[in-house]
């Protein structure tokens, strides 16, 4: 497959501020790419530099073979752009907004009539589209949202974090035009999001973005594949280097680590220490990754039953991106 | 073209909007119509508008009076008898601008037919043009006086001959009275008996003449609100960029300059909408509340062109707040300390001519008191565009100065 998109060593600095970190990822075309990460992770960043709407510090990208830097007229008629936030003039109807937003991507006449009626049919708009958007749901403005980025038909579609804010019936719809997009006009997308259902369900490949820099990529079902059958947490009263060893050897155990304790923040400035209060004593907990998460349950309680420790506390995680981000970040999607 | 097609959608949008409509158009004839009525009301009022004349009498004899009920009966002046050392100490003193001094022999000098001569006094202060239409009531009054009085004096010199006469003589017939009359009668235009001799003003500085001040309020009030479409441009920029559809543009194959053009259109399109309203209102609507109409001047050319530098620096003012605001609190304060308080510093309220005169230079810092001043001396003073050339150019200074400090700061991000 061709690629559409190649971005290298592309990164974005506000002062000492590194928001995107140089990072490189190439889309393929028809290939719906995910880039999944918690906010302020710099997914829009990354997505308002390949659109034109801010410059990058360094590095650059080519869109459909046009660079970013010498050719930004080209790749802003190839790409489309769907906000994350309701980017519509509320006071005016869907039609009007989508009217005008064809209109400065050069669209006239019957070109424009014919791509406004297309795009309010695949957002199934067409009823209400002479009401303004104010008057509309939070799901309907998504979905105008939406047209507004496909009225001119671009080849790419970034889709930032499109279902925020969005009810279910109306994220499965958006889910529903996006897949359709792609299956039946062969439209690429970089879709974004926090969700990692959404990204698992939409997309083939995905790079997992944190603080600025691509921590993984891959298709989804190799990035799960990471953590084999899954993760389990074990909570004990002690633990040293030789059970580390001796869980990492049990069957259907891939890895045994001591999950690092939580660093208390230092006091914020004009804040008093807690000096007098004792000082919160966690048992250490153990991450275990299993290549079956069931047979390595019954496996490490059996052992630690035998070697007579008891448990703290026990945690099994299946095996998703969600837990994928969490093994490879220590962090929590949503956090 | 695509400039064009962000700047149609601005207008939609404020045409949704009925508050700014009437915010934008409404209002500025609601003021015209609240402050034409009160600065009428000071500007004309009940008051007697004659000009004071003050009358120092040394002859106190018949045709001194008869001077006196002719300036009374004459109008635009209003006689007042003073004492002459008062009235000499009050024009010492500017308390009163001009007064006129009836010599000791005016009744016996234009009674035997002698040149008299009457003294108008001015201070040098004195406002030429008043002074000028004194002159020219005294004249009027003094002339028709001494033909009067010369005609009267040839009469009573004909009686007393043809009582002379034996009789069934008779020495003045008709014709011969008539010959005479026509004779006094020119005698009296190419040789007036009563001179009047001119103390010439020498003034300290020049005066504006007083305009009416119903009709400042047309010019005042439309360069307020035209400046006021600036909260308007920084206001829909802002709007832009909080609801994200800025992002879309900046996104769009548009440069940001042909974004900015877009913004400013309707800013352009709005001031000289308003322009047009205001001064329509003022031609033919005024009279429908019992005001004084207005005229926009002798030069519409030079008005168009002025209310097309106001509009323009009105936008560029829009653009400046637009880049310097940084939340919606911003913008409101702002555009009212520059729209509201820059534009009654400027002359939106009070005549210009009363600002230069207690606020002196400040007032010049200010764009709207060049706007006020190029539109008064249009439409009030009926001068052309060769006269509002330095407001023009202050005008360009002002919208060039908002416009690149504005790109210089403004947030494209």
């Amino acid at each position: 497959m061709p690629t559409i998109l190649e971005v290298e060593n592309l990164s974005k600095k506000y002062g000492d501020f590194e928001a995107v970190k140089g990072i490189n990822f190439s889309v393929e075309e028809g290939e719906v790419f995910g880039l999944l990460g918690p906010n302020g992770a710099g997914k829009t960043q990354t997505i308002s530099m390949l659109t034109g709407v801010i410059p990058p510090t360094s590095g650059t990208a080519r869109i459909s073979g046009h660079d970013l830097h010498s050719d930004m007229d080209e790749v802003k008629k190839v790409n489309g752009l769907v906000p994350q936030d309701l980017a519509l003039y509320p006071t005016l109807s869907a039609r009007v907004n989508l009217n005008f937003f064809g209109r400065i991507y050069g669209l006239r006449g019957k070109e424009l009539k014919d791509r406004v009626e297309d795009v309010l049919r695949i957002v199934a708009l067409t009823d209400r589209a002479d009401e303004t958007v104010d008057k509309y749901s939070g799901g309907m403005k998504r979905r105008v949202n939406i047209a507004a980025g496909l009225v001119h038909q671009p080849q790419l579609l970034f889709l930032d974090e499109p279902t925020v804010g969005v009810d279910p019936q109306s994220r499965n719809h958006i889910f529903e035009s996006v897949q359709r997009l792609n299956r039946e006009r062969g439209m690429s997308v970089v879709y974004t999001s926090h969700y990692m259902e959404e990204v698992e369900l939409l997309c083939s490949r995905v790079a997992i973005i944190d603080e600025g820099k691509i921590i993984a990529m891959d298709t989804v079902k190799n990035l799960i594949g990471i953590l084999g059958g899954g993760i389990i947490y074990v909570g004990l009263e002690k633990v040293d280097d030789a059970l580390l060893e001796q869980l990492a050897q049990l069957p259907a155990v891939s890895e045994a680590a001591l999950v690092p304790p939580p660093v208390m923040p230092p006091p914020s400035e004009g804040e008093e220490p807690i000096a007098e209060a004792d000082p919160v004593v966690t048992n250490p907990v153990v991450k275990i990754v299993a290549e079956n998460s069931q047979q390595a349950v019954v496996n490490v309680i059996s052992f630690l039953n035998d070697q007579d420790r008891p448990l703290t506390s026990l945690e099994i995680l299946e095996p998703n991106l969600e837990s994928v981000f969490l093994h490879l970040t220590g962090k929590k999607l949503r956090e | 073209m695509k400039s064009l097609s962000v700047a149609l959608k601005d207008l939609q949008i404020m045409l949704t909007d009925r508050g700014e409509l009437i915010q934008l158009f409404l209002l500025p004839l609601v003021f015209i119509i609240v402050f034409s009525g009160a600065l009428g009301a000071i500007g004309s009022g009940e008051e007697d508008t004659r000009l004071p004349l003050p009358i120092v009498d040394l002859d106190g004899g018949e045709a001194a009076e008869a001077l006196q009920a002719g300036l009374e009966a004459a109008g635009g002046v209003r006689p007042e008898i003073f004492d002459q050392a008062e009235a000499q100490r009050q024009i010492d003193g500017n308390e009163i601008s001009r007064m006129l001094v009836i010599p000791a022999d005016f009744t016996s000098g234009t009674q035997a037919g002698q040149v008299v001569e009457l003294r108008l006094v001015s201070h040098p202060d004195a406002d030429t043009q008043e002074t000028e239409a004194v002159r020219l009531v005294v004249v009027g009054v003094t002339s028709d006086l001494a033909l009067e009085q010369q005609i009267m004096a040839s009469l009573r010199q004909m009686g007393e001959m043809q009582a002379n006469v034996q009789e069934g003589g008779e020495v003045f017939n008709t014709e011969r009275v008539l010959a005479q009359a026509r004779s006094q009668f020119e005698r009296a235009q190419t040789q007036p008996l009563i001179d009047i001799s001119q103390t010439v003003p020498t003034q300290s500085g020049e005066r504006e003449e007083l305009p009416d001040l119903d009709l400042l309020a047309i010019s005042g009030i439309a360069v307020l609100f035209v400046f006021a479409t600036a909260q308007v441009t920084a206001r829909s920029i802002y709007d832009e960029k909080k609801v994200g559809s800025f992002r879309r543009l900046l996104a769009a194959p548009m440069s940001k300059s042909s974004i900015l053009a877009g913004k400013m259109l309707p800013n352009i399109v709005v001031g000289l909408i308003q322009f047009a309203v205001i001064f329509a209102f003022g031609v033919f609507g005024m009279r429908l509340f019992g005001l004084s109409s207005a005229s926009i001047g002798n030069d519409l050319l030079a008005v168009f062109l002025v209310c097309l530098v106001i509009t323009l620096c009105s936008t560029a003012l829009g653009i400046l707040l637009a880049a310097i605001a940084r939340t919606e609190n911003q913008i409101g304060g702002l555009s009212t300390l520059v729209v509201w308080g820059l534009g009654i510093l400027g002359g939106a309220f009070i005549p210009i001519f009363i600002l230069d005169q207690y606020l002196g230079p400040v007032v010049k810092l200010v764009p709207q008191y060049w706007a006020n001043r190029a539109l008064s001396s249009l439409m009030l003073r009926g001068l052309g565009l060769a006269d509002v050339a330095i407001e023009i150019a202050v005008l360009l200074g002002f919208t060039l100065i908002f416009f690149l400090i504005g790109l210089w700061r403004f947030d494209f991000d």
